[in-house]
């Protein structure tokens, strides 16, 4: 496939195709724009200025941290207000500013570097926005009032359970997190189903940007990995407000299980920190040193056994917890292990370096910094994977030294360069004003003296989260100094951003591709148009404008797929995952209000409970449901279109015309979350069964043989039920006897997951009575689910949006409608099997 | 979708062999584990069982190779890597005390 040459084309298509994708993309207008679009650019935007809200945020109470820590005996804070401040800046750091941030940084930058026009779910991604916007908000006010939470970023039970932080600060932490991880697994979902399927035309796995790579195993990972703190999040907050004994050990519960479910979660956190860094490293470094990444394949093969590897450390934070050596020492073993694949990478970046010739630009400065840094911090970390310096320095400043060294050395520092490097990009301006390289050199050596004093402190005994010292502790030098330089640091921070803001808005216009780079997000109008690509645009090769030099003017003109916008609707290209073939063109939603409304109620939801609000609550979730169907109602179409023009003399057929439209794929993701925190609760139960004290309970739920077949008959109704759907909306036969079967299913299922309820009334007597309850909750849940969807498709079916060829709306209610019977039998087979065997 | 399985599970099988073990130490220190039964011969024979599962899945992205290039390498690089977790990470069940 060849494009013609620039000189055969017209001059003036290029501007009148500009002129009408543009009337096409664009956002509402003024002040309705900010709650109605969904344009990456603009839902990036949002989430940068946020996330760096938040940074400033997280950097004042840290401040106020060091402040406290300055001197011994200090009376600048109470105890209680110092546990709220640090609680908060972990808080706030981890959850607020790291995640959102490089969320950010994906949804402006992967639609370009991939060569389509926008995110897979746009308004998915405004959603994620606004529940994030609400759920930090939340956070940030309850701070204001005094009513922040103060057990930790960690929140370890007993010390977060009601007897030990009464009032609202732990739940304000529990409901407030939650949601934000409901925005971050939003936004993962619509990443990954962005990067397997919206990519340029020819642009196989082996041509995709590196930092594709990396983005999409960290987005596989926030599916993994946060589930368990949800559930964990769950259980802490239903025993808070309903007394149900998941962590009280008299009960039968365990607070190390909290531990456990943290920590499966909180570890990988770490990595899908560090890991957007590294991809934006891989990205710059071979670009600033003129020259290509030395060892691609090597690099994507170290991601993913990062990524993967991360999952066997989380024991490594609880090696003081009394688990017998066996435990300590496998987690001991892989804890070092993944200093393999981090190595790796970085003797691919030292490689680069070396095989190319280094302009050190302020990116590049940025750069050495995390060089000089991260290092030194996965050192330390590889000396806290051996298990007896680990006993030592537990809980001391040489762990808060470490993770400061991890993660504002192989995060922060990476993201400022990510920033300067992209700056053009996003912001159409070269940089004029130089206080950036005043600002990096106040910032990496004050922050190399204060965390290196920090060490040195935990090093010689310095507890963490202890609210002062004595003064014939030693640790007053130490202290002073890492104080002083962290306001030092603070304000080189305060500089860097004062210059991104003030070269943002006020700097010289700059030229398309300054750098010289070879991915596709430079082929663009700087900055970016909210359409992306004039057309979609046809790569062969890893480093597409490298191999032709042309190719930005031959997008521009509509050479690429899909250069025509007399269709006059937000069209882009979906391409087959390994080998990047045109296989469907997807038609993108317009400017709505409904994410901004849905995220509301949603926020509504997890909010109203901190207010003993559970009315409101309830009725927000109906509200929830009532605007997601709204939403669903939108997309489709009545007609069949059949194939259309995608240029290039093929002929596609539209996604919503194929038995896997984007909402199959993004389902798939979604259910891989839901089965993760379903295993979660699986492993709960375990645990709690092996290892909590005070079990066995004393008695087993009786499974009754009615409930049994009510269940075995329901889960065949359900799995039958919708595939006789689809194959009858495939013959264009009736769906309704189906969809009937499959409704009758799901109700059978959710009498016997009631009878479990029925038979165990005290969910607060035991947790093992809770965990039934939760295990039946579970199914519940999904028969919910599952109804509402096939009635759903009832509805869809009369008013004309199936037909044999839009069917895939059948298919993504017989997937959930599948997993519904899969986790639902297994739930109920947890409930029933002990007393069985009893 | 076979490219990216054959990229995602021999390291995932990796993932849960390391998890079923540890879980399987964790059952042979509780109160269910019968008398008689040797925890660590189990142990044992559970990690020749992940490491062999490994191998397996070494040979499966070797035999059945993808014809992308850089899928084959990249899995097999994974697969190999995998193998070498399996038998570094279990090794403890060779040496450290079982439920001290």
């Amino acid at each position: 496939m060849t494009l013609p040459s620039p000189a055969s084309q017209p001059r003036g298509k290029a501007l009148r195709l500009h002129l009408a994708l543009a009337r096409i993309w664009a956002s509402d207008q003024r002040i309705r724009g900010w709650f109605t679009s969904s344009n990456n650019n603009d839902i990036g935007s949002l989430f940068l200025i946020v996330a760096t809200s938040f940074f400033v945020i997280g950097g004042i109470l840290a401040m106020l941290i060091r402040a406290q820590l300055a001197t011994p005996d200090s009376a600048f804070m109470e105890p209680q207000v110092y546990n709220q401040i640090f609680t908060m800046h972990g808080t706030v750091m981890m959850f607020l500013f790291a995640i959102p941030f490089f969320e950010a940084m994906s949804m402006l930058l992967l639609p370009g570097m991939l060569g389509t026009r926008d995110m897979a779910f746009p308004r998915l991604g405004a959603y994620g926005l606004w529940v994030y916007i609400f759920g930090g908000s939340a956070v940030i006010i309850a701070m204001l009032m005094g009513l922040a939470p103060d057990g930790g970023w960690f929140m370890y039970p007993p010390l977060s359970s009601a007897a030990f932080s009464p009032g609202i600060g732990a739940d304000v932490w529990l409901l407030g997190i939650t949601s934000i991880e409901v925005s971050a697994i939003a936004t993962a979902i619509e990443v990954i189903v962005t990067v397997l399927r919206y990519r340029a035309a020819g642009m196989s796995l082996s041509r995709m940007p590196i930092f594709a790579w990396y983005i999409l195993v960290v987005s596989v990972m926030i599916l993994t990995a946060f589930p368990p703190m949800i559930l964990g999040s769950l259980l802490l907050e239903v025993e808070r407000a309903l007394n149900w004994p998941f962590f009280q050990v008299e009960n039968g519960g365990d607070p190390l299980l909290w531990q456990h479910l943290f920590w499966l979660f909180g570890h990988p956190e770490v990595y899908i920190i560090f890991l957007p860094a590294a991809g934006m490293i891989a990205t710059i470094l071979p670009v600033m040193a003129r020259t290509n990444l030395l060892g691609y394949g090597w690099v994507v093969a170290a991601a993913v056994s990062l990524a993967v590897l991360s999952f066997g450390l989380w024991v490594h934070h609880m090696f003081t917890t009394g688990i017998p050596h066996m435990g300590l020492a496998f987690f001991s073993a892989a804890s070092t292990l993944v200093a393999v694949p981090t190595s790796v990478m970085i003797f691919s970046w030292i490689g680069t370096l070396w095989k190319g010739r280094a302009r050190m630009g302020l990116p590049m400065l940025w750069i050495m910094g995390f060089f000089a840094t991260f290092v030194i911090g996965g050192l330390t970390g590889v000396m806290l994977a051996v298990v007896p310096f680990n006993w030592q320095v537990h809980d001391t400043h040489f762990v808060v030294a470490h993770l400061h060294y991890v993660l504002i050395g192989g995060y922060v520092f990476p993201m400022i360069a990510a920033i300067y490097y992209f700056m053009p990009l996003l912001t159409g301006r070269t940089r004029f004003f130089k206080l950036g390289e005043v600002a990096f050199w106040l910032v990496v050596p004050s922050f190399h003296i204060t965390f290196l004093s920090v060490h040195m402190a935990g090093l010689l005994g310095q507890r963490r989260r202890t609210w002062t010292y004595d003064a014939d502790q030693g640790w007053t030098a130490l202290n002073l100094v890492a104080s002083i330089a962290s306001f030092v640091m603070a304000i080189g921070f305060a500089l860097t951003i004062l210059d991104v803001a003030v070269n943002a808005f006020v700097a010289v216009r700059g030229r398309r591709n300054p750098w010289g780079a070879g991915t596709l997000e430079w082929a663009g109008a700087i900055p970016s148009p909210a359409y992306g690509f004039a057309s979609i645009p046809i790569v062969q090769g890893r480093y597409p404008l490298h191999d032709d030099p042309d190719l930005a003017l031959h997008i521009a003109r509509g050479e690429g797929y899909l250069g025509d916008a007399s269709r006059i609707r937000r069209e882009t290209l979906i391409v087959s995952t390994a080998r990047g073939e045109p296989l469907q063109v997807v038609v993108l939603p317009g400017n709505s209000v409904l994410p901004f409304l849905l995220a509301v109620v949603t926020s509504t939801s997890f909010l109203a409970p901190l207010f003993d609000a559970y009315i409101v609550a309830g009725l927000a979730l109906v509200a929830v449901v009532a605007l997601a169907l709204v939403w669903a109602w939108g997309l489709g179409g009545r007609v069949d279109e059949g194939h259309v023009d995608a240029g290039h003399g093929a002929m596609l057929p539209l996604a919503s015309e194929c038995r896997d439209p984007p909402g199959w794929w993004g389902s798939v993701f979604l259910l891989l979350a839901d089965g993760v925190h379903f295993g979660s609760l699986l492993f709960g139960y375990a645990f709690l069964w092996t290892v909590a004290p005070n079990w066995p309970p004393h008695s087993y739920l009786q499974p009754q043989l009615w409930a049994v077949i009510v269940a075995l008959t329901g889960a065949l109704a359900l799995t039958a039920g919708p595939r006789l759907a689809v194959r009858a909306i495939a013959k264009g036969g009736t769906a309704w006897p189906a969809i009937t079967l499959g409704i009758v299913g799901s109700l059978a299922l959710a009498i016997a997951a009631a009878s479990v309820m029925l038979d165990r009334p005290g969910p607060a007597r035991h947790a093992y009575d809770a965990t039934l309850w939760l295990l039946a909750g579970h199914v519940g849940l999904h028969t919910i689910l599952s109804a509402i969807m096939l009635c759903y498709l009832a509805a869809r079916v009369a008013a004309g949006y199936a037909s044999p060829a839009r069917i895939g709306e059948a298919g993504i209610v017989k997937l959930w409608a599948d997993f519904t019977v899969a986790t639902g039998l297994v739930a109920l087979a947890a409930a029933w099997l002990p007393g069985a065997f009893a | 979708m076979i490219d990216i399985l054959r990229l995602s599970l021999p390291i995932t099988v990796w993932l849960a062999g390391f998890s079923a073990v540890y879980a399987l130490q964790g059952l042979s220190c509780s109160r269910h584990w019968p008398a008689d039964l040797d925890a660590r011969q189990v142990l044992l024979a559970a990690y020749a069982v992940a490491i062999v599962l490994q191998l397996i899945a070494l040979l499966a992205v070797l035999y059945a190779p993808s014809k992308a290039r850089f899928v084959q390498t990249t899995a097999t690089v994974l697969a190999a890597t995998a193998l070498g977790a399996a038998v570094w990470t279990l090794m403890p069940v060779l040496a450290t005390s079982v439920c001290l």
